[in-house]
């Protein structure tokens, strides 16, 4: 039995996160505590964000938000940093993008469901991303229950990051957790046609075949190791799809290291 | 080891492997598991379902050294006293099923409580799943209902002498103590295929709580993957006694099995 993603492979999760304590700082208990679950099953890198889920987060909010994944970049190495963004304030975002990214060492950029991701607000994110050499990661799923559906009205699926692939083809996307709840079947066919985006296995559905199914469709050089927080869910699929160890190494660690390397110095 | 949340059967929504009794057995046995105790699909989907059971009894016949039957029954449904006393004396199931949200009714309904009795009588786990598949990812004809963890709690309160099993829902030990730091029910069982284990060792807590009898491996297959579940309970902060007994000999001793 497989208990751990071997340390061979530098193991990188694209698609994780902290959280505030009741201070508004880093829950460092918590952060820890990933740390440790993730070291257990050989993830060695962890790209955290920290994403604020109402309707319209103000800049202010998103600042704090953005200062709490600063304080975990300075707890540790293994994370590594993606910037909260709301792009219904273009200019605010491109400027935190600006103290995250270019000073503040951050990696990659991060949306919620605040806007679809092939809206033309995204546009000012998304270019800037691309003239910093960043990847855009976005909560996405195509989901079916009622209850999601009236929470998250503006929740991205494949069929949106077809489109936006068009309308940004510099910036590298990130579909988020093709596991996270959803039809996830309907999400790989629509990427049948292969846009050039990629895709993350975290989430806590496990269902047989699903990451085997979105290999076989994306092709390993599309598809990134991810958690979502959710631990063995993450790594167990990973495992149960049965890679060779050339496509495990590029799923949990060439591909993401190829996208975190865009950005210039 | 023993898997207390497996199924066999067709699915109607996706496509499944693994879904007879021989593929599934090959397929758990190559995980490294030595039994496991079987619902059929089709009883969530029949009106009638104890013609599911009646089809899990004959396509497990052939595996009786690994297969335990579960039944599906509705206790709105006619029969269901006679259905349930066959299942257990005549085609030797050892454990109950019940899912309100595909029988459509509630588990606080007077019939409900009337088989969670009835089983609790004949001596048999209940097993009760907060769902099935992830409702989020839904048929269009599939139902969007859970099982809430407090509707469940409280059918442990209403039956003390019932041993419930709550399957596919996830717990923490805070919502299942006492201010005291108790358990709530002395009678509820977790079986772990979505429990949170390496992130804040949540599942070794739970153990800590209930006691190791009463957390039972599970994997959900073949609707999902066997991996995760066997990462919770290998990274699980538990002595070799526990985890021995949350791995299989608490299922089996459940289920009367020797």
């Amino acid at each position: 039995m497989k208990t751990r993603i071997p340390e061979s492979v530098n193991c990188i999760d694209i698609h994780n996160h902290v959280s505030a304590g009741a201070d508004g700082r880093l829950d460092r208990a918590r952060a820890e505590a990933l740390l440790d679950g993730s070291a257990r099953l050989g993830i060695q890198r962890l790209c955290v964000s920290l994403p604020l889920t109402h309707e319209q987060p103000t800049p202010d909010e998103v600042r704090r938000a953005n200062d709490v994944v600063l304080e975990a970049m300075a707890f540790s190495d293994r994370f590594i940093g993606f910037c909260f963004l709301n792009p219904g304030y273009a200019r605010e975002a491109v400027a935190e993008m600006e103290r995250c990214i270019r000073q503040g060492g951050m990696r990659g950029a991060k949306l919620y469901h605040q806007y679809f991701i092939c809206d033309p607000a995204q546009t000012a994110v998304m270019e800037a991303a691309a003239d910093m050499g960043v990847p855009v990661l976005m909560h996405a799923g195509k989901v079916m229950d009622n209850t999601t559906r009236r929470l998250q009205p503006r929740l991205s699926h494949a069929g949106h990051f077809v489109r936006a692939c068009r309308m940004f083809p510099r910036t590298t996307l990130i579909q988020g957790h093709i596991g996270g709840g959803g039809d996830w079947e309907w999400n790989l066919r629509e990427l049948e046609v292969r846009p050039g985006s990629y895709l993350d296995i975290s989430g806590s559905v496990v269902d047989a075949g699903i990451v085997a199914r979105t290999v076989a469709t994306l092709g390993a050089d599309h598809v990134l190791f991810a958690t979502d927080g959710v631990l063995e869910e993450g790594v167990g699929k990973l495992f149960a799809a049965g890679l060779s160890d050339a496509d495990l190494a590029k799923v949990c660690q060439h591909n993401a290291e190829r996208i975190l390397g865009l950005r210039r110095a | 080891m023993f898997d207390i949340n497996t199924a066999i059967g067709h699915w109607p929504f996706r496509r499944i492997p693994n879904q007879s009794a021989a593929e599934l057995r090959r397929h758990l046995e190559s995980h490294g598991i030595t039994g496991a105790a079987a619902a059929h699909t089709a009883g969530l989907f029949y009106k009638n379902c104890h013609d599911a059971n009646l089809e899990l009894a004959e396509a497990i016949a052939a595996h009786d050294d690994f297969f335990v039957g579960v039944a599906t029954l509705n206790p709105c449904y006619a029969a269901w006293e006679r259905d349930l006393e066959a299942c257990v004396k005549g085609l030797g199931f050892r454990a109950l099923r019940m899912v309100p949200q595909y029988h459509d009714y509630s588990l606080s309904d007077a019939p409900a409580l009337a088989l969670v009795r009835a089983a609790a009588a004949l001596d048999i786990p209940v097993l009760i799943p907060g769902r099935v598949v992830d409702t989020r990812q839904r048929h269009w004809l599939d139902v969007e209902r859970m099982q809430s963890l407090q509707d469940i709690l409280a059918v442990c309160r209403a039956v003390p002498a019932a041993r419930i099993v709550v399957t596919e829902l996830p717990v923490t030990a805070g919502a299942l103590s006492t201010p005291a730091g108790q358990p709530v029910c002395g009678n509820l069982y977790v079986e772990t295929s979505r429990q949170v284990s390496c992130y804040g060792q949540v599942m070794a807590k739970v153990v800590r709580l209930l006691g190791a009898d009463h957390v039972l491996f599970g994997s959900g297959a073949p609707f999902k993957e066997v991996e995760p579940s066997l990462l919770k309970v290998y990274h699980a902060d538990l002595d070799a006694e526990a985890r021995c007994r949350v791995c299989g000999s608490a299922a089996r001793a459940l289920l009367g099995l020797s």
